[in-house]
């Protein structure tokens, strides 16, 4: 990186002292011995165009960030409570309306089981909750349901888990966006017409709100999560006060469904515990961030499950005790939804804490799909590193997130909101099953690790995870057999679908990898081979003779090719080179089937078949001459046939395919004039 | 946003030594000049002794002088503040850099004092500062590093 050296004069002569010009510091600093460093100068586009792009995204997204600006915040537990725990807390928005709306279809009467249905998830609430603090103090580097079974059980399991926990991840975002806009009209119900499209605006400002890096920062995710806790326990408290002291009375549901005249089954039971189990969608979160907590990590994620298992218990059982309290009914297109018909109830409707408590369940909600924009693509990552997804799900955007895996959970989400017409109802179905088979691997792993590591303790650790699993395998069995005709269904063929596809991904990666793996022992020496070049000519031009002139630095052997179906061309083209180039050979090949790609082809096959036996091939080099456009709009029109050539060469072996652009700043090399006609 | 002020200086020459004084100097500068118009000027020389032409191809090879320079860069564009780095071959240290502030019409120049002793005794200056100190035409301000703590 030697730069020139400019000499100045000091005030005495002997004082002169020299500059030396750096000429790496515009975009590069040192990062050590034979290291240099990009500085964002180096990734500054350098066309007008480039520049302008550069500048909406910066506007959009913000300024690139380096890696090294990656802020790490350790969270104390209020924190993490508020930031993990709004996935699952923001459940209890919507499952006891799952419930009640399943039991409905059995009258009125059916009605009263909703608490003790709601009772029953909150003890599968309890064992999962302490399972999952077990998978926190065995995995304090954070275990996700993909690390755990794949660990313990086997990579395909680990997938099978992957694949669960993504269809999870993109029903959260759906579901919870759904449901806030579902409280949101339950409020304003004049926008119910448009209520698809503000959902996919909310999901679009999520989206760049990830692109622009946005941090889990605690104070973010606090004030939605502890309102809402806050708000939704004063109402469970006033509603029990109301219960207590005889002014629970029932009201008339506005545009409430039918009820039906089903008889009460144990499938209808099983059903209604199937719908409220959703109520679980977010708990393994702890589990998964335990070295985002303050140190001791693994007992401050476990201390904060406890809470959060806590408060989701407290917050669901007690929405639906005042719902049965108040006879609330499902309603048709969830609008208004069972929670906002409980604050109505208890706070009245059209008062400030009503509203107050619609914003903080909508701004709850928000942000549990906002988990899921971390989640996700941090799980694309960890799989694609692994080789079973794409490898741009590991490449980190401008912002330090991981662009290609937000970008996808938006688009899929989005997609399902407008399938199903925002109706949470609808999109319960597919959400459940992920979640369990997430619960059940990763708790049959536990059991496992436990067995293998024997630490003090590990028998009743494996115990508690052993229950856990099976119970949470007899809810996956439950949910999948009450929910399959209403889409389960579609989970259960997803789940292998992406597995598959992961794993065929992986065998195309490995396949690759052994293909260019190079031995421990080899040791490249220097080239043997001969070296040949053939230059595949439209004519003869400025764009044609530079790359002969390239050609001719690259090897001695240099022909050029004119493949033309006008034979009258042929004699001026050839007076034309031999003016031009004398000395270069210029093969010319008719193609009276006006193709260009194949008898070229043929061409570079019989150079190959003419090579004396026994000899080691040579390198074949083949020249494109390419016409740079000025204008973006002008590439279509040029250069066609160079890309056909490319892409049907790209695959010859012992072929290496140049292309040499012709620019504007390339014609003074043409510039010369041409020497006066000889005189007579 | 911290609220513009007015530095005390247009344009600074921070004569840096690849010592524990430069970081100092930095800090201090790019705090000062943080959210104004101020420019400073790092300046790194490379003393080339007499058994060697004036032009010889030192410090553009040399990975340390390089690294102080582009350690200035990083902390003006840490504070966002801007600063041209400059590499300079001379016989005289303390002359250089005079030249170069003079040259530039630099109204202030900063320059690190590392604290030494002669052979354990009295503390020693060196050439460099007396030189800066008696010829620099613009305020001159010298940073010296703490007394490092004796053994006990």
């Amino acid at each position: 990186m030697i730069g020139g050296r400019r000499p100045l004069k000091g005030r005495k002569p002997a004082d002169r002292r020299v500059r030396v010009e750096r000429p790496h510091s515009a975009f590069f600093r040192y990062g050590g011995p034979g290291t240099l460093v990009a500085k964002p100068a180096a990734n500054q586009p350098k066309t007008g165009l480039g520049r302008a792009w550069a500048r909406v995204r910066g506007v959009a997204i913000g300024r690139p960030l380096a890696s090294e600006e990656e802020a790490g915040e350790k969270l104390s537990k209020k924190k993490a409570l508020a930031i993990f725990s709004s996935d699952a807390i923001s459940s209890s928005a919507y499952a006891t309306q799952e419930i009640i709306r399943v039991l409905a279809a059995a009258g009125a009467t059916a009605l009263a089981f909703s608490v003790g249905v709601s009772a029953a998830i909150a003890v599968l609430l309890a064992v999962v909750s302490i399972s999952y603090r077990q998978v926190c103090r065995a995995y304090p580097g954070g275990g996700g349901a993909y690390a755990v079974a794949k660990e313990n059980l086997s990579p395909l399991f680990g997938l099978i888990a992957a694949a669960a926990l993504l269809i999870d991840y993109v029903m959260t975002v759906a579901v919870s966006t759904a449901s806030a806009i579902g409280q949101i009209v339950s409020v304003v119900p004049e926008l119910d017409p448009v209520k698809i499209e503000i959902a996919v605006g909310v999901i679009a400002l999520i989206t760049i709100a990830n692109l622009r890096g946005l941090r889990e920062s605690g104070n973010i995710f606090a004030i939605p999560t502890y309102s809402f806790v806050f708000l939704a326990l004063l109402m469970i408290g006033m509603g029990l006060i109301d219960i207590v002291t005889g002014a629970a009375h029932p009201i008339v549901t506005p545009n409430a469904e039918p009820l039906g005249a089903a008889e009460l089954s144990i499938f209808l039971l099983l059903k209604a515990f199937a719908g409220g189990s959703v109520a679980l969608t977010g708990v393994e979160a702890i589990a998964n961030g335990v070295p985002a907590f303050k140190p001791p990590e693994a007992k401050n994620a476990a201390n904060t499950m406890t809470a959060m298992a806590i408060l989701l218990g407290i917050l669901f059982i007690g929405i639906t005790v005042v719902s049965h309290a108040y006879a609330i009914l499902p309603t048709v297109g969830d609008i208004p939804t069972t929670v906002s018909l409980v604050a109505a109830s208890v706070f009245g409707a059209g008062t400030l804490l009503f509203v107050l408590f619609q914003a903080a369940t909508a701004l709850i909600l928000f942000l549990a799909a906002n988990t899921s924009f971390n989640a996700f693509p941090r799980l694309g990552a960890i799989l694609a590193l692994d080789g079973y997804m794409p490898r741009q799900f590991a490449f980190r955007g401008d912002r330090l997130a991981y662009s290609w895996g937000i970008v996808i959970l938006a688009a899929v989400a989005a997609f399902l909101i407008w399938l199903f017409n925002g109706n949470v109802t609808a999109l319960i179905p597919l959400y459940s099953v992920g979640v369990f088979v997430c619960f059940t691997l990763s708790q049959i792993g536990m059991v496992i690790h436990w067995r293998r590591v024997r630490e003090s303790g590990w028998a009743w650790r494996a115990a508690v995870n052993g229950f856990g699993a099976m119970l949470t395998a007899v809810v996956l069995v439950v949910v999948v057999s009450v929910k399959f005709v209403d889409g389960a269904y579609l989970v259960v063929i997803l789940i292998p679908v992406l597995v598959a596809m992961m794993l065929f991904i992986h065998r195309q990666y490995q396949a690759s990898r052994h293909e260019l793996a190079i031995r421990r022992d080899f040791v490249a020496e220097a080239p043997q081979r001969e070296e040949r070049v053939v230059i595949p000519v439209p004519g003869i031009n400025r764009a044609v003779v530079q790359a002969v002139q390239v050609g001719r630095s690259i090897a001695d052997d240099v022909r050029a090719v004119f493949v033309t179906d006008e034979p009258d061309d042929i004699a001026p083209m050839q007076e034309a080179w031999e003016r031009h180039l004398p000395g270069v050979p210029l093969v010319v090949v008719e193609s009276p089937y006006r193709a260009l790609v194949g008898p070229l082809s043929a061409y570079l096959d019989v150079l190959d078949a003419a090579w004396p036996p026994g000899k080691i091939e040579p390198i074949t080099f083949v020249i494109l001459p390419e016409y740079v456009a000025r204008r973006w709009w002008e590439r279509i029109l040029y250069n066609q046939s160079v890309k056909r050539l490319r892409s049907s060469l790209l695959g010859r072996p012992h072929t290496v395919v140049v292309n040499v652009p012709y620019r504007r700043e390339d014609a003074e090399a043409f510039a010369k004039p041409a020497p006066p006609p000889p005189t007579a | 946003m911290p609220e513009a002020h007015t530095p005390p200086f247009k344009r600074a020459v921070l004569a840096l030594n690849g010592g524990s004084s430069d970081e100092l100097i930095l800090r201090l500068t790019t705090a000062m000049a943080k959210g104004t118009e101020a420019e400073l000027i790092a300046v790194h020389v490379v003393e080339v002794d007499w058994t060697l032409p004036i032009d010889a191809d030192i410090a553009g090879n040399s990975e340390a002088a390089q690294r102080v320079l582009d350690g200035a860069e990083s902390a003006a564009e840490q504070a966002r503040v801007r600063l041209e780095p400059v590499l300079l071959q001379a016989r005289d240290v303390g002359a250089a850099i005079v030249d170069e502030a003079s040259e530039r019409g630099a109204d202030l120049l900063v320059a690190g004092l590392p604290y030494r002793t002669r052979f354990g005794g009295d503390f020693a200056i060196g050439r460099t500062v007396p030189y800066v100190l008696k010829n620099a035409p613009c305020a001159v301000w010298i940073v010296r590093e703490p007394i490092p703590e004796e053994p006990a």
